[in-house]
């Protein structure tokens, strides 16, 4: 920069400087001519500014500004945190009394001087000098005219004393290192200063009357530690010297780890991922939509949890340690297979080399431990799969116990929730056009979710009919739902007819009978099941469970038969394989018996038959495996193919070919899709049903199910951001998604029954997985105990799994839980009284004062303009008798409380629209301003008077 | 930066969570007026003043995005600029900035018999009252409510719907029943939790909106 410029800069600042500390004080002459003197006194021990200021105490009290919000926060945290209740109050009576106390002090001094206040006092205006040659704040003119009547007094003495002042400070400043901490350690300023010097007085006196206090030995106790510790720590910050800069180090330190803690958070928040995803999702399309994307990620995280086990404890050990591909039969391509093992064909349908592969049971060894390490894999494996349902438990659990924190219905119940979003919504730190563009939608969004809100509030209407409607729609959804499961049940039993008959005989729609009719009820219940639903006319939030939960008992049908059809094929396989063993077992002792009869020789070698040659089971693990895993991977497709045909291409379609249509597509009949959050969640869970159930038969379908969680979330949030419209009735979705929650614990008990029964009563095969050979998957348990763990350990478990320990450790357990179960029951009742009170308190204050203010808005206006209410007697007397009868209404009933202003009148919002709101059809625009919360038109409450207008002028019978 | 990003997150009804952590470090609260910080003022002044006349016109502001692309823009902008003059020059441009400058405790104790300073309590949320009021009538009225909001919400939502919103705003805040909101009504909407949104201890909307002008 040319100096000229600069000095042209410096010039300005000087004048503006000037003008606005004289906009700024009153008495600025005073204050010039003292800060004058001031600049005097200190201007040799330092290097001066080009403007008679030094640069260093300008970037320090830049510094102090800046920080002293914080700081100042922090002291009050540790205050708080410190005091016990008594003391907490005592500190508010203090800030409360700071100002006026503090005044009143410096009065006292001059008038009184008694040396001790006045030694004190000194002390004090010291302070506040050092601080004010710095700043040259703001100070008053009484203050300015005692501060040069001491300086009469003793200035000289004073000059000397501000001059090591000054130079203590500049050594300070030359020992640290940045412009921050030199800041930090001359920051107190003067008003803090004193309170901190009374609160610290204040604790000592506490002290030494501690004793005199009819407290009990332990509260007193605990009082004066705390004291004790608070005057130590904040004596310091007033003294001078090493104590002070002790303290001025600390609240650098607590400042930075303020800093740091929010960096961090910063950096936390960005690590959630797919955050901003899903915030742009929930700007455009509110929050029901963005809960789904909400779950889907928690679903991933889970998911992600689950491979680690599984790829860690099970896959990778057998991959290092295990033996590899074609050593033993298991581990091998039978040699009918070969040829075509690495046909697409196949491999789609994960026969040929991906059967046996490390992705299903069978390719495990039975081996007890395998490697260096000596791992245990049968071990393992068994523990990993009865792991993952424990694991998902508790997580599952966990996250619904902490949701129900949250509780709430997503409903807001704040005193002011519009206005709140009108003044506040905007962010006023939005640069870029497109945030800008996700913040109006937001806004919007938010507004309509309100609005949904608010209608529901307000809807009022016949009961009577809204209940039988509802009745039938439920019989109606029941009838569809027992239909549709004898439908299921009927052609299940016929397959089963069709399974003894010729294969060949059979037409391609009886053998495919099962899949067509579940995919038709698949199709066309969800939308009956809406349609119907539209006849109970719920709050979409409270209509989207219910439609949950009945296309989760459709689906429930779906999930029965393909477990029916999976046992079937088990049992099939379980007897073919007993045959084979048995064959084994047999042609194994013929070979024994030749071998030994011909080569006369106890010593006999395995049979040496190449591995893919050998006869082996149908291993049945590995058939209910790929079962999943096809059933898993179709459901992929069909997924994806959904979106891309049903969303995609319709979204084309209606965008393109309106140019050259004979009706609107967008506005008309086939539109733009709307995000199916039913369809998505349930399908999402009971996917996540699969991935359970297979995970044991196939370790490998974990990691499948975290790639496609991985892709629908991008392909998913791209469909909805491109081709989806939002929902006509924006609503908000429940903070807490427990209700997914419950239906996703639901299939996880379903899915751990199957598993849990194969594993403790189907023979494992023989020749295949970690487990052949043994009579029970979970003898390898018994086996470790027996063999590798001390004596002992047996003992106790044979004693834990005595009926007499596990009958009454049951019975303890359902004990407290209906203990816990009446607990909480109670709480909640205690919050809603509360809440309720809340209310109550909060519609009274309401009340009262528009009824004040009605009567007499004149009256009221003075009053507000005057600050001494008692020079208005006629008004007040005037008053009275509204009041009375509002609060006795009020405490009559709450009811009351919550009408809406019933007085209405010409001059504002017709109050007639509030009841008219209640309007039968919830589609429909919202013509009319809402209302006041709670129940409007309530026809018990007494007629409208005038004592519950919302102020709309004066009621009727005034006029 | 950091107060960014924060920022960014924020939405109205996440406030009483986030009113621990907002950064008041990063909130430009220096308006005590010292040399530096004028400095810092004036090399701000002059980065907007695009015509280099030592004044700044409407378009000026205009050139801000943050305060171009605020549905409010206008009406922050018109705060700087006396009324009938299309022109301010930095004494102007500081007196309007100096309604931020935080409160300190010395000048609470003053004597109550001086005038009122311009980051007075009252003038700070007087500031933000006149955001929204547009005619000056100490009164914000339906027809101004929904200009905001017309702003605020685009074209998505319908002209009856916005008129619902704007008279539910004004009968949650109103109080005394003449159909408006009224400073002292204002001042209770932004009322939480002892925390007052507008110009609380920490001035949350109040440093977002110099935030705003100030931040390169």
């Amino acid at each position: 920069m040319p100096s000229q410029k600069k000095n042209d800069i410096a010039i300005r600042m000087e004048d503006v400087g000037i003008e606005i500390d004289g906009e700024l004080d009153s008495g600025s002459e005073d204050e010039a001519r003292w800060r004058d003197r001031n600049r005097k006194a200190k201007a040799s021990p330092r290097a001066r500014g080009r403007n008679g200021k030094p640069a260093t105490t300008e970037d320090e009290e830049e510094e102090e500004d800046q920080d002293e919000a914080p700081r100042k926060r922090a002291r009050k945290k540790k205050a708080s945190a410190q005091d016990s209740e008594e003391e907490e109050e005592e500190d508010d009576r203090s800030v409360k009394r700071k100002g006026t106390k503090a005044a009143g002090r410096k009065k006292k001094a001059v008038k009184e001087e008694s040396e001790e206040e006045e030694e004190e006092e000194e002390e004090e205006e010291e302070e506040k000098r050092g601080k004010k040659k710095k700043g040259g704040k703001v100070t008053s003119k009484k203050q300015k005219d005692e501060q040069n009547k001491e300086k009469k007094g003793d200035a000289k003495g004073k000059g000397g004393k501000e001059k090591g002042d000054g130079k203590d400070k500049k050594k300070k400043n030359g020992n640290s290192s940045s412009s921050g901490e030199s800041g930090d350690e001359d920051s107190l300023s003067e008003g803090e200063m004193a309170s901190l010097k009374e609160e610290v007085e204040e604790k000592k006196k506490l002290i030494a009357t501690l004793r005199n206090k009819p407290w009990r030995m332990k509260r007193r106790l605990k009082l004066l530690k705390e004291c004790q510790a608070f005057v130590e720590e904040f004596e310091g910050a007033l003294g001078k010297g090493k104590g002070r800069k002790l303290y001025a180090y600390k609240v650098m330190m607590a400042k930075k780890m303020i800093k740091f803690n929010r960096d961090f958070d910063n950096f936390k928040t960005a690590c959630i991922p797919w955050e901003r995803k899903i915030k742009e999702v929930e700007s455009h399309f509110g929050s029901s939509v963005a809960s789904y994307f909400i779950f889907l990620r928690w679903m991933y995280g889970l998911n992600l949890v689950l491979f680690a086990f599984m790829f860690g404890l099970v896959v990778l050990p057998e991959v290092m340690m295990g033996l590899p591909y074609g050593s033993i039969p298991r581990k091998t391509v039978p040699r009918a297979e070969q040829d075509r093992a690495m046909d697409i064909s196949v491999l789609l349908d994960f026969g040929g080399y991906c059967k046996y592969s490390i992705l299903f049971y069978g390719f495990y060894n039975d081996e007890r431990t395998i490697g260096v390490l000596q791992f245990r894999l049968p071990l393992s494996y068994l523990l990993v799969g009865v792991g993952i349902f424990g694991y998902s438990l508790m997580v599952v659990i966990r996250t619904m116990a902490r949701n129900s924190d949250e509780g709430g219905d997503g409903g807001d119940d704040g005193q002011f929730t519009f206005a709140f979003k009108m003044f506040t919504s905007w962010d006023y730190l939005i640069g870029n056009p497109e945030t800008a563009d996700n913040k109006y939608a937001s806004i919007t969004t938010s507004f309509k979710e309100s609005i949904v809100d608010e209608q529901e509030n307000q809807k009022d209407e016949n009961i009577h009919l809204r209940r039988f409607l509802r009745v039938l729609a439920n019989f109606l959804i029941l009838c569809s739902l027992g239909g549709s499961g004898f439908l299921i049940y009927f052609v299940v039993k016929r397959s089963q007819e069709f399974a003894n008959l010729d294969q060949d005989d059979l037409s391609w729609f009886e053998k495919n009978e099962v899949e067509f009719v579940m995919s038709l009820l698949g199709l066309v219940c969800p939308p009956l099941f809406e349609t119907i639903a539209e006849l109970e006319e719920y709050h979409p939030r409270i209509a989207l469970k219910w439609q949950l939960g009945r296309i989760f008992a459709l689906f429930l049908g779906n999930l029965y038969t393909f477990l029916f059809a999976l046992f079937d094929e088990v049992n099939a396989k379980l007897e073919k394989e007993k045959s084979i063993r048995n064959a084994t077992i047999w042609g194994l002792n013929e070979y024994y018996s030749n071998y030994s009869s011909y080569h006369n020789t106890t010593d006999i070698p395995p049979p040496d038959i190449h591995p893919a040659d050998v006869i082996r089971g149908p291993c049945w693990e590995t058939a209910v495996g790929i079962e999943f895993v096809k059933l898993t991977v179709s459901d992929i497709q069909v997924t994806y193919m959904t979106i891309l045909i049903g969303d995609f291409l319709r979204a084309m379609i209606v965008r393109f070919l309106n140019y050259c249509w004979c009706w609107d597509l967008e506005a008309g009949f086939p539109s733009y899709g709307e995000f199916d959050i039913s369809g998505n969640v349930l399908g999402l869970i009971f996917n996540q049903g699969m991935i359970w159930m297979g995970a044991f038969y196939a370790p490998g379908l974990v990691g499948l199910n975290v790639l496609r969680l991985l892709t629908s979330m991008y392909y998913q949030c791209w469909a909805v951001m491109s081709c989806n419209v939002p929902h006509e009735r924006v609503f908000k979705a429940s903070k807490s998604n427990n209700f997914y929650m419950g239906l996703l614990l639901l299939v996880l008990f379903l899915s751990l029954l199957p598993v849990v029964y194969t594993i403790m009563t189907l023979p494992p095969s023989f020749d295949c997985g970690p487990f052949s050979g043994r009579e029970q998957m979970y003898n390898v348990v018994m086996e470790t105990i027996e063999n590798d763990l001390p004596a002992f350990i047996g003992n106790i478990f044979t004693y834990a799994t005595n009926p007499g320990l596990i009958l009454p450790a049951v019975l303890l357990m359902v004990l407290a839980i209906y203990y816990l179960n009446a607990t909480s029951k109670n709480y909640q009742n205690a919050n809603l009284e509360l809440k309720k009170k809340m209310q109550m308190a909060r519609d009274e204050e309401k009340n009262r004062r528009n009824n004040k203010e009605n009567t007499n808005q004149v009256m009221q206006d003075l009053e507000d303009l005057l600050p001494n209410r008692s020079l208005l007697p006629p008004a007040a007397a005037e008053e009275k008798p509204p009041p009375e009868i509002v609060r006795e209404k009020g405490s009559k009933s709450p009811k009351v409380a919550k009408r809406p202003g019933a007085a209405a009148n010409g001059k504002g919002i017709n109050i007639q629209k509030d009841v008219s709101l209640a309007a039968p059809n919830p589609k429909a625009a919202v013509t009319h301003p809402p209302g006041p919360r709670g129940p409007s038109g309530n026809a018990r409450g007494p007629p409208p008077g005038p004592a519950r207008g919302r102020g709309r002028g004066t009621p009727p019978s005034r006029r | 930066n950091g107060s960014k990003s924060v920022v960014r997150t924020l939405r109205p009804e996440a406030f009483k969570s986030m009113i621990p952590t907002i950064p008041v470090t990063n909130m430009v609260c220096f308006f005590a007026v010292s040399h530096s910080q004028i400095t810092r003022l004036y090399s701000r002044f002059t980065s907007l003043d695009k015509g280099e006349n030592g004044t700044l016109s409407r378009e000026d502001f205009q050139r801000i995005p943050e305060l171009a692309i605020n549905p409010l823009g206008d009406r922050i902008i018109n705060a700087f600029f006396p009324e009938g003059e299309d022109q301010v020059n930095f004494r102007g441009f500081m007196r309007t900035l100096a309604h931020f400058r935080p409160i300190e405790d010395n000048e609470k104790n003053k004597d109550p018999t001086a005038s009122e300073p311009l980051n007075s309590r009252t003038n700070k949320l007087l500031f933000a009252f006149q955001l929204y009021d547009l005619d000056r009538d100490d009164k914000i009225s339906r027809d101004e409510l929904l200009q905001v909001l017309r702003m605020m919400v685009g074209v998505n939502i319908s002209d009856e719907q916005l008129g619902s919103i704007a008279d539910r705003t004004i009968q949650e805040a109103d109080q005394n029943g003449d159909n408006s909101i009224s400073f002292n009504e204002f001042i209770k909407v932004g009322n939480l939790q002892h925390i007052n949104v507008w110009a609380g201890d920490h001035y949350l909307i109040l440093s977002y909106i110099l935030l705003s002008v100030l931040q390169d």
